[in-house]
């Protein structure tokens, strides 16, 4: 009763500020205030070329889709985000574009080059046909197979409409490949090529997407999975089969994507979830397999905000390692719960011939009714044959190892958990001049806010957010600093602890899957909670109101973005940059042109 | 003599450090969305408690079921909890976490005064019910509740009849 009284009477303060004193049923206006700076940040977007072409419309007046039960709040009937409206391809003949095909292996040994172009491409999803973007004319793009310890070229070359780049998530690399315009290298402009060397250091799943407007190119199909192979041929236990799944997420209605926002993102509050899932570029993945086979999945979530908790039908899996590593320990595990960004590298025996249904099974907080709802999605099906698996794997599955050369690995690091922290971020937002219904019933409703939202159960009030009214904060706590105005300098070789807590007395809190470019870390601690059975990432979740610490091995020199990768949370300014500064200073070089 | 007030500061030191949690609930009304305030009911009046919700633990960091529910462990923080003999033929305190509608009660774990970390709880929404019991194995309540509270997730809010959607049928 005090929680909903406190939240009333807030409701009442707000409603009276200056910069929310609209009338319902208005188009946002200019704030009494000074509204969110739009974010200091290495967008590359503005002035370039690729970013002519638009819609022309000043607003985006087409309906979003609802979820099944919830009416759009009359006072946002007819609005629009405050933003441009853009599709990639406008004014191009989506007949003569390529259809895109699925991803291809690319085998690369070290010294190896491979050419690597982002292209418009033709898209036919449930019997739609979108313009979509694709590497190499793939969606996924091309599975990059490396060796452990690889060093190779790829040419990037930018064919689409945006500027552009590659980042090379979880890679600990050269700082000058990172693919961060503005940071390590200028962006690339459509027509242009950039030149990336790149060492693999760590065996494991990784995945590479541009850094440019991740809301719109990710989103549209530029995303790939590298996997970087031990030597070490015991480095995972014998599979029938591997497989990598990507999931991602596409927002359609009827025919036609939604718009992105062409000054920067729209679905500012909670980023855009799609309500058509895709599993490697497709709606429904299909894989056939023997009885008995033991099938090891590399799981990477590329999708803009979405957090999926996959199974198999209830078939037993066990998860063996994830962003830059393997467990200490493999853990059999009833679901992957996966964030944007991550990867998780799980084993699945099916041991029954029929159907398997693959399926991201959550519980949406239907904010209207005030109640949780099971939300069930089926993304394919496995189907197993009568015919048994040659070789039998079940022995080595039913074993849970433990991974010793993980353990030995971390043990120089187990002295550094129980120091003070040496960094602490609270994580938060400040919005201004959003629609007047937004802000009362955001407002009374955030009495609670669920730890992790897996659904966009409000998806007309996050349509009409974009970058100009919403500042997603990474906040200092020792200088009161923000975002890209933190200045962190760390010396070359030393441990990092960082302690980050996402503030759930925001005016919208939300989960922030926080990643660290070019570095390793442990989530050493949850809620003060030490974590059992360690494993090196390089994205964390951060679920509301909690406090989450990590162990930085700041061991690879350069200037590192810290962003959530939520794409739209990071395009409204959730960044900042950690330097790893080597003895004697700052690296020299600075961002590089694109040739 | 001086030893005796010593301790008399200890306990009170002690007793100052065992309310600090309850004070910081009060002054923010709820402190997040893992804490839950218990509330005493005439059975123990002077009993005092709250809960934390902490992630089970989990490779993913939190804690799901397959079908999405999130798992937590309960911490229970509990002080003046009297005898349970004293209310009865009670030998116990037992934690139970129960539907919104009374109908499944899912036993916990054993509680005390201090501070105790009893078994998963994975309902959306649960009233945490501590209870005076015969012992610690039985499968409903059968003694008085002591404290009592409502999950975080319990002050989601009904919006249906809210002016911002009134007039609109679903």
């Amino acid at each position: 009763m005090r929680a909903s009284c406190a939240a009333l009477l807030a409701a009442l303060l707000v409603v009276t500020h200056p910069a929310c004193a609209q009338q319902p049923g208005t188009r946002p206006t200019p704030p009494a205030t000074p509204p969110a700076t739009p974010p200091a940040t290495p967008s590359g977007m503005q002035g370039m070329p690729g970013m002519d072409h638009d819609m022309h419309d000043s607003t985006m007046a087409m309906p979003i889709p609802m979820p099944k039960g919830m009416p759009m709040m009359p006072g946002l009937v007819g609005l629009g985000p405050d933003v441009t409206p853009f599709l990639p391809g406008a004014g191009v003949d989506a007949a003569r574009l390529p259809e895109a095909r699925p991803s291809e292996l690319a085998k690369l040994r070290d010294g190896d080059t491979l050419d690597l172009t982002a292209t418009l491409v033709r898209r036919s999803i449930n019997g739609h046909t979108f313009t979509m973007y694709g590497f190499n004319g793939q969606v996924p793009g091309p599975l990059i197979d490396v060796p452990q310890n690889a060093t190779v070229t790829v040419r990037f070359h930018n064919a689409i409409d945006l500027p552009s780049s590659v980042h090379w998530h979880g890679v600990r690399l050269d700082n000058r490949y990172d693919g961060v315009p503005d940071v390590t290298q200028r962006a690339v402009a459509p027509g242009s090529t950039f030149v990336y060397h790149v060492h693999f250091p760590d065996a494991g799943i990784y995945w590479y997407h541009p850094h440019v407007r991740e809301d719109i190119q990710q989103a549209m199909g530029l995303y790939g999975n590298v996997r970087v192979d031990s030597p070490d041929r015991d480095y995972y236990s014998p599979v029938n089969l591997e497989q990598t799944l990507l999931l991602n997420d596409l927002l359609v209605h009827a025919d036609t994507l939604i718009p992105f926002g062409k000054e920067g993102p729209d679905f500012a509050l909670m980023g855009r979830l799609g309500n058509v899932l895709l599993v490697n570029g497709e709606p429904r993945y299909a894989l056939s397999v023997p009885r008995g086979a033991v099938v090891r999945f590399f799981v990477t979530n590329v999708s803009s905000s979405r957090t999926w908790n996959l199974s198999f039908s209830g078939a037993p899996m066990k998860v063996v390692a994830s962003d830059v590593s393997r467990f200490e320990h493999e853990e059999r595990v009833p679901s992957v719960l996966i964030a944007p960004a991550e990867r998780y590298v799980v084993e699945t025996r099916f041991d029954t011939p029929g159907r398997y249904a693959l399926v991201n099974a959550v519980q949406a907080v239907n904010h209207y009714k005030g109640e949780f709802e099971a939300e069930l999605d089926t993304l394919g099906i496995v189907t197993v044959s009568d015919t048994p698996a040659v070789p039998d794997y079940a022995g080595a599955f039913a074993t849970l190892r433990h991974n010793a050369a993980v353990s030995h690995d971390i043990d120089r690091f187990r002295p550094y958990f129980d120091k003070p922290p040496d960094k602490r971020l609270t994580l938060t937002v400040r919005v201004s001049a959003l629609p007047l219904a937004t802000v009362q019933f955001m407002t009374i409703d955030t009495a609670y806010f669920a730890p992790v939202e897996y659904v966009d159960a409000m998806p007309d009030m996050n349509w009409l957010s974009s970058s100009k009214q919403v500042r997603w904060i990474l906040r200092d706590d020792a200088t009161g600093r923000e975002n890209m105005d933190i200045d962190w300098h760390v010396a070359q070789g030393s441990v990092v602890k960082l302690r980050i807590f996402n503030d759930p007395k925001s005016f919208h809190p939300m989960q922030h899957p926080i990643h660290l470019h070019g570095q390793r870390m442990l989530v050493i601690a949850r809620d003060g909670v030490p974590t059992r059975n360690l494993v090196w990432k390089d994205t964390a979740l951060i679920p509301v109101g909690s406090t989450v610490d990590l162990l930085i091995d700041a061991s690879n020199p350069g200037a590192w973005m810290l962003h959530c990768h939520i794409a739209e949370h990071l395009g409204s300014g959730m960044m900042t940059v950690l330097h790893v500064d080597p003895p004697g200073g700052a690296p020299a070089h600075s961002p590089g042109s694109a040739r | 003599m001086r030893l005796a007030g010593a301790g008399r500061r200890a306990r009170r030191l002690a007793m100052l450090f065992a309310l600090l949690p309850f004070v910081a609930l009060s002054a923010t009304g709820a402190a997040g969305p893992y804490d839950i305030m218990l509330h005493p009911t005439a059975a123990a009046p002077a009993a005092e408690g709250h809960a934390r919700l902490v992630f089970a633990p989990s490779p993913f960091g939190v804690a799901l079921t397959a079908d999405g529910h999130a798992v937590y462990d309960v911490q229970i923080t509990a002080a003046h909890l009297p005898k349970p003999s004293t209310l009865g033929a009670f030998t116990t305190y037992v934690a139970w976490a129960v539907s919104p509608d009374l109908t499944k009660w899912h036993r916990l774990g054993p509680v005390t005064n201090g501070t105790t970390t009893v078994g998963h709880a994975d309902l959306n929404k649960f009233l945490l019910v501590i209870s005076a019991e015969p012992d610690t194995s039985g499968a409903a309540t059968r003694g008085p509740t002591v404290l009592h509270g409502t999950s975080p997730s319990g002050w989601l809010q009904s919006f249906i009849t809210h002016p911002l959607f009134r007039g609109v049928s679903q």
